[in-house]
Formats: structure tokens, C-alpha cells, sequence
């Protein structure tokens, strides 16, 4: 009943399978040989992992002998990660919690998030609550804020969006109790929603906004409670509805990672910044 | 006389309507996905797409690294799962006996049914920490298989059973050794269910995200080893669409890479089957 001996292609597949997976295990622990390359892990929010993918290329070819890794997982993965010294720096998009105060932040950006009409619609400004009121549906037309007389065309950001959390934290806005007429996914939908009707009120990152009222696109955005919403106010901390890009570190940071701090806070990665579409941050 | 004639033709050709309905909501279904991945993603489409790597957080450039770590994943993963899974479903058909075969094929369709995020931070767990392989091409393969595995097992096995009894007691007759029969007519007779698991398996593991965000990583550069990280193609379709402003026109683009390698792998696995197995068909 049992296999014979000799060796068989059945029998040697198995073992080349074995075999591989044995070598393939093994080698891991023998990995730090290979190159003397410094490396640099990040990890954390996925809102910073693009941008800081970009840094990270922009530096490694200043510095050909360090290699920085950037991984994904959210801001608590960044938290967790720099605790733990699993990474090196730690990613998040929004401030430390008053229990994280044993962390480091940078902030080598911000990310604002403005309200937008269309370009024709004559209101200026709306007040904090009266926005909260018109995404809860109590105020529904334009005419109860000091516009023309006409339906709010509420647009909304889908379930899951970080600018959304930003929002509802800021207006005090809980998922079920929001009204919306529409729910759009990215930034350039919602521009593309509000550019599309004069009677809507939408809200996207600042940084998008911005550029795409320099391309022509029909869009304003809105004062709030007398507070302007452009890359200014974002960048210098006074627009309350933003948050911030950092980068965090347990204990101090040196060699080549304090480098890579100190040049994802210069001006050499501004331009790196602006095309992701945020701010750079104002020391 | 009339009456029941034509209520039986009804009947046909309401039965015919419904499944061309079917047939064909499907084929729409595919024609439409399709349709518009060429629509949106073609304009991004260049030769330099294919040979560059990613620049502006991957809304210019291309998609290089991904397709030289996409197939580095895939096929770590299936050197792994093939020749495991073949052997895991020749112990099931052969070896085992009916109460541990039942054990077996119960962990399996357990297994099957774990969503793929599990197998991501069981995969970051076991190879990226316990094993100390990090965020890796490896730890990625390596969890794509645990994830291929059952798929493979249960439709190779399942070929396996399928073969006539008579053959195994023929070759018994004729004095074979169950090596021999195994490999020149079990194996060759079970060889289409084989190829069932292997096109299942690859699609699957090119389709794989979640599992894979945490094992292999998000480094877009060109992988030096299979002990870098590096981003698959489907990980770089889901960073463009929701975490890069404006990345939309490449995030078509690469899916549109994406399903070319997949339609290419796939044939090319269905092509290595059959030479593989018509040799040993002669000695039939």
C-alpha cells in the first residue's frame, strides 16, 4: 500500500516543494547580510502614504546608501508601529490623542477641507451651525440663509471618506442624522457636482478646490463664521476645519531618519506637497 | 387537440427567453466592465506605461515595478500552492481514511471561506513576524498560497475521485505500481480539474488586495529580491481610486494591465497543463 522508494516525478515534485519552502523560510533570518543599506520604515494613515512615498523617492536619490520602505495600515497602525519600533516613523493624518503624548509629531502638512457652491450662487458665508442645520435638513432652501429662493442641493462624501470623519467632528454631524440629495466619492466628483448646479453645497479639500478655480471651474468657496477657506488660513493653522498630515516618532529620532524629518519639513518637498493637493505646513 | 401544442410552445419559449436573459445579462455584464476599463484606461496606455516606474504618487509615470512584483507574487505563491495542494489532494484520494479525509475536507472549506483580510494579518503575523521576512514579495506569495491552497485542493481532488475506479483496478491487474499508475493515468485523466484550480487560483491571488497590503507592502519601487516589498498591481488600483486625488485615468489603466496579465497567465497555465500531461498520454 505504501509509496515505493525510488524516486518517482510525483515523489520529487514533493520534495522540490519541501525543499523550497524550507530554503524559502530559512533565508529570512539570514536577511540583513545582503546590503549595508540603511533602511527606514513608515507606516500608518493612507492619506500620508502616497505623499510620503513621494518624499521618500525624492530623498533616496539625494542619499543612494538608504532605502526608506512605506507601508499602509492607518493612522492607529502608525501609532501602534512607532511604539512597537516595528517602523521607524509612524504616519498619521490627524493630532495626537492626549494617551499618545509619549509620540513625536511633524506635521509636514495639512489638508483643509472647505465648503463650495457654484460660482453663481450669491450667499458668502454661512455660520457653523447653520451648515450643520442645512446638512441635517432643517434648513432645506437657500432663501432661509440669506440666498436666492431655491432647494439646497446637499452633496455628501461616501461612508468611509477621511474628509467626511473631518466634517462630522467639526459640525458635530453623526452619519444617520445627514440629508443628502447627493453622495459623491473623491474631491474632483464633488467639484464636479457643485460646478453643475447653482444651487449646491458640497464640501472637498481645500487644496483641490483652489486649483481648480485657477483652471476656470465654476466653484466659490465659503467664508465660515468669517473665517476665509484657502491655502493661507490652512497653512498658517487658523481654518479650524483641517487636519494634519505628521509624522511621528517614539523617543528621538537620528541619523538618516532625522534627515528624512528634517527634509520632509523643508521647502524641497513643497512642490511634492501642492500636487498631492494639501498644504505645506508652516513652522 | 391545438390547445396543449401551442401552451407547450409558450412554455418553450418562455423557458428559451429566460436563459438567453441570463446568458446574455452575463455576457452584457462582462462586455460592460470591459467596455469601460477600455473606455477610461486606454488613453493612459503607452508603451513608456509598461517599462517606467510610477511617478507623482502614480498620475504620471507607470506601472512597471507592480507588474515585475505582481508576477513575482504570483508566482511564489503558486510554486508553493501547486505542488502542496497536489499533494494534499493525491493524500486525500489515496492515503487517508474516510474519517480523516472528512477532517481534512472540513478544514478546507473552512479555510475557503475566511475572508481575505484574515489571511492578510495572519499572513503579517506568521511570515512578516514570527518568520522575520517583513513586508515582503515572500510573505506576500507565501499568504496568497495559504489562501490558494484549498481552492487548488478541493478541485484537483475532486478530479482525482472523478477518475473511473476501473482504471486504478486495471492497472492494478496489470501488476502496476501505484506510483506509475498515479502518474500515467490517474494524473493525466484528473488533469483538466487540475487546471480548474490553477486558472481559480490565479485569478484569485491577481485579484488579491487585502491580503496582500500587509505582506507584500506598498513600496512602488523595482524589487531587488523576493525579500523587498513590493506593490501589486491590484494594490496600486486601490491607492489611485481612494487615496490619490485625480489618479482615476491610471487606476483604469492599470486595470486594464491587470486583466491582460491575468487573460496571459492564465492561457499560459492551460498551455503548460497540456504539455505537461499529452506526453504521458501516449503511453495510454
Amino acid at each position: 500500500m505504501s509509496f515505493p522508494k525510488s524516486p518517482s516525478a510525483l515523489s520529487r515534485s514533493i520534495a522540490a516543494a519541501a525543499f523550497l519552502i524550507t530554503t524559502l523560510v530559512g533565508c529570512g533570518s539570514s536577511d540583513d547580510s545582503p546590503s549595508a543599506q540603511t533602511r527606514i520604515t513608515l507606516t500608518g494613515s493612507s492619506t500620508v502614504a502616497p505623499l510620503a512615498s513621494e518624499i521618500a523617492r525624492r530623498f533616496e536619490e539625494r542619499h543612494p546608501d538608504v532605502r526608506v520602505e512605506v507601508q499602509t495600515g492607518g493612522s492607529s497602525r502608525g501609532i501602534a508601529d512607532a511604539r512597537s519600533g516595528a517602523a521607524t516613523l509612524g504616519m498619521i493624518s490627524r493630532d495626537l490623542a492626549p494617551d499618545e503624548q509619549d509620540l513625536t509629531a511633524f506635521t509636514i502638512a495639512r489638508d483643509g477641507i472647505g465648503l463650495i457652491i457654484h460660482a453663481d450662487n450669491p450667499v458668502e458665508e454661512l455660520s457653523r451651525s447653520q451648515i450643520a442645520s442645512i446638512f441635517r435638513g432643517e434648513i432645506s432652501n437657500w432663501s432661509e440663509v440669506g440666498g436666492r429662493e431655491a432647494e439646497i442641493t446637499v452633496v455628501n462624501k461616501a461612508e468611509g471618506r477621511a474628509t467626511l470623519e473631518v466634517f462630522k467632528q467639526y459640525f458635530e454631524l453623526t452619519s444617520p442624522e445627514i440629508r443628502a440629495d447627493v453622495v459623491i466619492g473623491h474631491n474632483e466628483q464633488g467639484v464636479k457636482t457643485v460646478a453643475g448646479n447653482p444651487n449646491a453645497l458640497g464640501y472637498v479639500s481645500i487644496g483641490v478646490a483652489e486649483s481648480d478655480i485657477q483652471q476656470g471651474i465654476p466653484i466659490r468657496l465659503l467664508r465660515i463664521d468669517g473665517m476665509e477657506a484657502n491655502i493661507e488660513t490652512v497653512a498658517d493653522g487658523s481654518f479650524p476645519i483641517s487636519r494634519p498630515l505628521n509624522l511621528v516618532a517614539h523617543g528621538t529620532v537620528d541619523g538618516p531618519a532625522a534627515e528624512l524629518v528634517e527634509f520632509s519639513l523643508s521647502e524641497e518637498v513643497h512642490d511634492l506637497i501642492e500636487a498631492q493637493r494639501f498644504v505645506p505646513s508652516r513652522r | 387537440m391545438a390547445e396543449p401544442r401551442s401552451h407547450t410552445q409558450a412554455r418553450d419559449f418562455w423557458t428559451a427567453t429566460v436563459l438567453w436573459l441570463g446568458a446574455g445579462s452575463v455576457l452584457a455584464l462582462l462586455a460592460w466592465i470591459l467596455g469601460d476599463l477600455l473606455l477610461q484606461g486606454v488613453g493612459r496606455l503607452s508603451w513608456g506605461f509598461l517599462t517606467e516606474p510610477p511617478s507623482d504618487a502614480g498620475r504620471s509615470g507607470g506601472v512597471a515595478p507592480m507588474i515585475i512584483s505582481t508576477l513575482w507574487i504570483l508566482a511564489i505563491c503558486l510554486a508553493t500552492a501547486v505542488p502542496l495542494g497536489l499533494a494534499a489532494a493525491l493524500f486525500l484520494t489515496e492515503l487517508a481514511s474516510r474519517r480523516t479525509g472528512r477532517w481534512v475536507r472540513h478544514s478546507l472549506d473552512a479555510l475557503a471561506a475566511v475572508p481575505s483580510i484574515v489571511f492578510g494579518l495572519f499572513g503579517n503575523a506568521l511570515f512578516c513576524h514570527v518568520l522575520g521576512l517583513g513586508y515582503s514579495i515572500l510573505s506576500g506569495g507565501l499568504t496568497l498560497a495559504c489562501m490558494v491552497l484549498p481552492l487548488v485542493v478541493r478541485t484537483t481532488e475532486a478530479g482525482l475521485s472523478n477518475v473511473a475506479q476501473e482504471i486504478r483496478q486495471g492497472a492494478a491487474a496489470l501488476a502496476l505500481s501505484r506510483v506509475t499508475t498515479l502518474r500515467t493515468l490517474v494524473l493525466p485523466a484528473a488533469a483538466p480539474a487540475l487546471l480548474v484550480g490553477l486558472v481559480l487560483g490565479i485569478g484569485r491571488a491577481l485579484a488579491e488586495t487585502a491580503a496582500l497590503i500587509f505582506t507584500s507592502g506598498y513600496v512602488d519601487r523595482f524589487p531587488e529580491s523576493i525579500h523587498d516589498s513590493g506593490r501589486s498591481l491590484s494594490i496600486h488600483i486601490y491607492d489611485l481610486s481612494m487615496n490619490v486625488p485625480a489618479g482615476n485615468d491610471t487606476a483604469y489603466a492599470t486595470a486594464l494591465v491587470l486583466v491582460v496579465l491575468l487573460i496571459a497567465s492564465q492561457q499560459l497555465a492551460t498551455w503548460g497543463i497540456h504539455r505537461w500531461i499529452q506526453p504521458e498520454r501516449s503511453v495510454r
